[in-house]
């Protein structure tokens, strides 16, 4: 390990690759197909399929254990099942010696009913392990103790030693059923609805798992469901810690970056470019100074600040990141960081080029049905305004950073968007009607 | 914070649940306490739980992920709780039926009618709450937006009977469902990631063909969802090619059509069959 730089014990990269993959291509490619495209061989996907549908099969009880059910098929997004975030499995990932989960789960069980010390803990795990399990000794049990209540899981009691440990479970404990059942309601609905969600979903599953042994039903617990839900947007979510603690610290960052748009990826190897060779990636070092989460598609940006400026980084593409140690100034950083909002003060998303004002006309649908266009526009059109009204139409205006983010926004409303400013924007807007029209022209006849 | 704690171990879980332990990280009491500062909070408890709650978390932190997370393009957030969620929820936990008296899109009301509720749907696009209900004498599923529900009330209902309609939903869901397919055209596969992620909210298949290097997705609709698709197709724009669909692809070339009258640039008969 080089001096000065914190290596992550233990890299999901592979896996987090793997399942993303597998969430957005479901069931697209062959094993030998997907294999290429993550840089893996046959046997490496064969290992990584049977370890995940290991820690699936055990963390989700309720799975019928089909044999032979592709892996694909269990993860695949069936809205009405959807209530657990299959994906979730990812951060349950980390590995974990037998003897070691057999001794801390003992542990808690046992001061989950009592308040112990580490002594007692000793005895009672040598009196309860299983033959064939190697037997702590005092030193063990103490760094157990010291990591469980460095998670937060248990608590010291007393002031003088020798000091009892009692898990620490009082949200539990001193909350009625029915005060419970609005908890997890609450967790539900803030992990689903807010970012960032894992540790939501992580409480979610502990509640869950306690009501239901308190003789809740499965079905009476899901109550509630999540439509047009980026269910995959939690996998992203396994960088963003490292990079909000760089940030904190003003630390700087080196990663592996897959651009997942660069054209070389694409040219003759006939790769898709998220998953290709490691070789190809880059070996980036920069500052962060913010992470972005994009609604519209669900994903996840980190900016940066590096030798050629502002830079903008896909979180699916970051692997194999260091966070080094020395950090920057608090002077310095704070100057990057009021350039980068400062730039960032008219982006739709993330574009930090020349603000432009854009203007269109929007058209309501009609006299019979209440004026959905314009609702829409309020609850999506971010800081812009409507400017003018009329019982037909209304024009909203907005500045914002170069008009390519902003651009699919108001394409989507089709004919009830017609763009008046910039001009050049209006042109572009006409070409691609034309080009779409075009797609369904043999369609023509058909209807 | 570390979202790879040994102690989220997934052997670790399943044997916690087998002792029967209900173990909370540091990390996930300080996302709680975050969350609470929501004013979505204020709908989800009484003031009596939330007080306490607030009490139970008072030694943990606060995580401090808004100062460098920014959400862009971003629907405002016109209602995340709806005090009737936790009325709703309770009838259906408890297996009740309802009697509702809601308003209409075009602003009647109507009373009194009966019906099983059997989930609350929260829209990520409308961000509004819905009632997923099965209406008893018209025997049909019906959605109902929560901001429209005037009143509820209990109404009896036989054990035996509220099994029978429970039973009866999910097929008759499914008869609504139907599939189309999307077609990415090659030149845009640059683009593949980002074109999936905003596919990745619907029930869907992606299908690779080598010799074409084309990626197809056949998405699964019911009615309803066709107009949310639909804007994201228009969203998407020249990237995707509706292939299987008839009312996704007029619709698709209505809108083209449509749009290109407004700009003054309709395509004469000519220029279209040509």
């Amino acid at each position: 390990m080089k001096r000065g730089i914190q290596v992550a014990k233990e890299s999901f990269d592979k896996e987090i690759q793997f399942l993303r993959m597998l969430a957005l291509t479901s069931g697209a490619f062959n094993r030998q197909q997907f294999a290429d495209r993550l840089g893996i061989s046959v046997h490496t996907f064969d290992k990584t399929i049977r370890r995940l549908k290991d820690i699936v099969s055990s963390t989700y009880q309720h799975l019928p254990e089909e044999q032979g059910k592709e892996f694909a098929e269990t993860l695949k997004y069936s809205y009405y099942d959807s209530t657990d975030p299959m994906l979730l499995f990812l951060f349950r990932a980390k590995s974990v010696k037998e003897s070691e989960s057999q001794r801390l789960s003992l542990l808690l069980g046992a001061m989950n009913a009592d308040a112990l010390t580490a002594m007692e803990l000793l005895d009672m795990c040598c009196s309860s392990l299983p033959a064939g399990v190697p037997q702590p000794d005092e030193k063990t049990i103490r760094s157990d103790l010291k990591y469980l209540e460095e998670v937060g899981v248990i608590r010291k009691e007393g002031a003088s030693r020798p000091f009892r440990y009692r898990v620490h479970n009082d949200l539990v404990q001193q909350l009625s059923h029915e005060e419970l059942i609005d908890l997890y309601d609450f967790v539900d609905v803030m992990a689903n609805t807010q970012v960032p969600s894992v540790q939501g979903y992580l409480l979610r599953d502990g509640l869950k798992k306690h009501l239901l042994r308190n003789q809740v039903e499965q079905p009476a617990i899901e109550a509630f469901i999540y439509k047009y839900h980026y269910y995959s947007r939690i996998l992203d979510e396994a960088h963003l810690f490292t990079l909000l603690n760089a940030i904190r610290q003003r630390h700087r960052v080196a990663f592996l970056y897959f651009s997942p748009k660069s054209e070389k990826s694409y040219g003759s190897k006939n790769t898709n470019p998220l998953f290709e060779r490691e070789s190809e990636g880059s070996a980036i070092k920069t500052l962060p100074l913010k992470v972005v989460y994009d609604h519209q598609y669900g994903r996840w940006y980190l900016l940066a600040s590096g030798r050629e400026g502002i830079r903008k980084y896909r979180m699916e593409g970051i692997t194999r990141m260091e966070t080094e140690d020395q950090p920057l100034s608090e002077e310095a950083f704070q100057a990057k960081r009021c350039e980068l909002d400062e730039k960032m003060k008219y982006s739709w998303l993330i574009d930090t080029g020349l603000p432009v004002t854009v203007r269109a006309r929007f058209y309501s649908p009609g006299d019979s049905e209440p004026n959905f266009v314009r609702a829409r526009v309020l609850l999506q059109g971010q800081w812009g305004q409507i400017v003018d009204e009329d019982p037909y139409s209304f024009i909203y205006e907005i500045t914002v950073n170069g008009t390519t983010e902003i651009k699919p926004w108001l394409r989507s409303f089709g004919s009830s968007c017609e763009v008046l400013e910039p001009v050049r924007l209006r042109r572009e807007m006409i070409a691609e009607w034309k080009e779409i029209l075009a797609y369904y022209e043999p369609f023509r006849e058909n209807f | 914070m570390n979202l790879f704690e040994k102690i989220f171990n997934y052997q670790i879980i399943s044997r916690l649940d087998d002792n029967g332990t209900f173990m909370v990280t540091s990390h996930e009491r300080a996302w709680l306490k975050t969350m609470l500062e929501h004013p979505a909070a204020k709908d989800a408890f009484t003031a009596g739980t939330l007080e306490k709650l607030v009490s139970l978390l008072e030694s943990d932190p606060l995580m401090d992920t808004a100062d460098h997370l920014v959400q862009k393009a971003r629907s405002r957030e016109k209602q995340v709780y709806h005090p009737l969620l936790r009325t709703l929820r309770r009838h259906i936990m408890a297996k009740e039926a309802v009697q509702l008296t809601y308003g209409t899109k075009r602003g009647s009301v109507q009373e009194g009618h009966a019906g099983v509720p059997y989930k609350l749907e929260y829209s990520m696009v409308k961000r509004e709450w819905y009632l997923l209900w099965y209406h008893l004498r018209r025997r049909s599923l019906m959605s109902t937006k929560l901001s429209k529900i005037v009143s509820v009330s209990h109404q009896a209902i036989a054990a035996s009977k509220y099994e029978c309609i429970l039973q009866e939903i999910s097929p008759r869901r499914d008869t609504r469902k139907f599939e189309v397919v999307i077609e990415i055209l090659p030149d845009y596969n640059r683009e593949l990631s980002r074109i999936l992620y905003a596919f990745s909210s619907f029930e869907k298949d992606v299908a690779y063909n080598a010799d074409k290097d084309t990626y197809s997705v056949s998405i699964i609709l019911t009615g309803n969802d066709s107009d949310y698709l639909l804007s994201k197709l228009r969203f998407l724009g020249k990237r995707v090619r509706v292939v299987k669909g008839s009312y996704l692809k007029k619709r698709m070339q209505e809108s083209a059509l449509k749009a290109l009258k407004l700009y003054g640039e309709l395509p004469s008969e000519e220029e279209l069959s040509g």
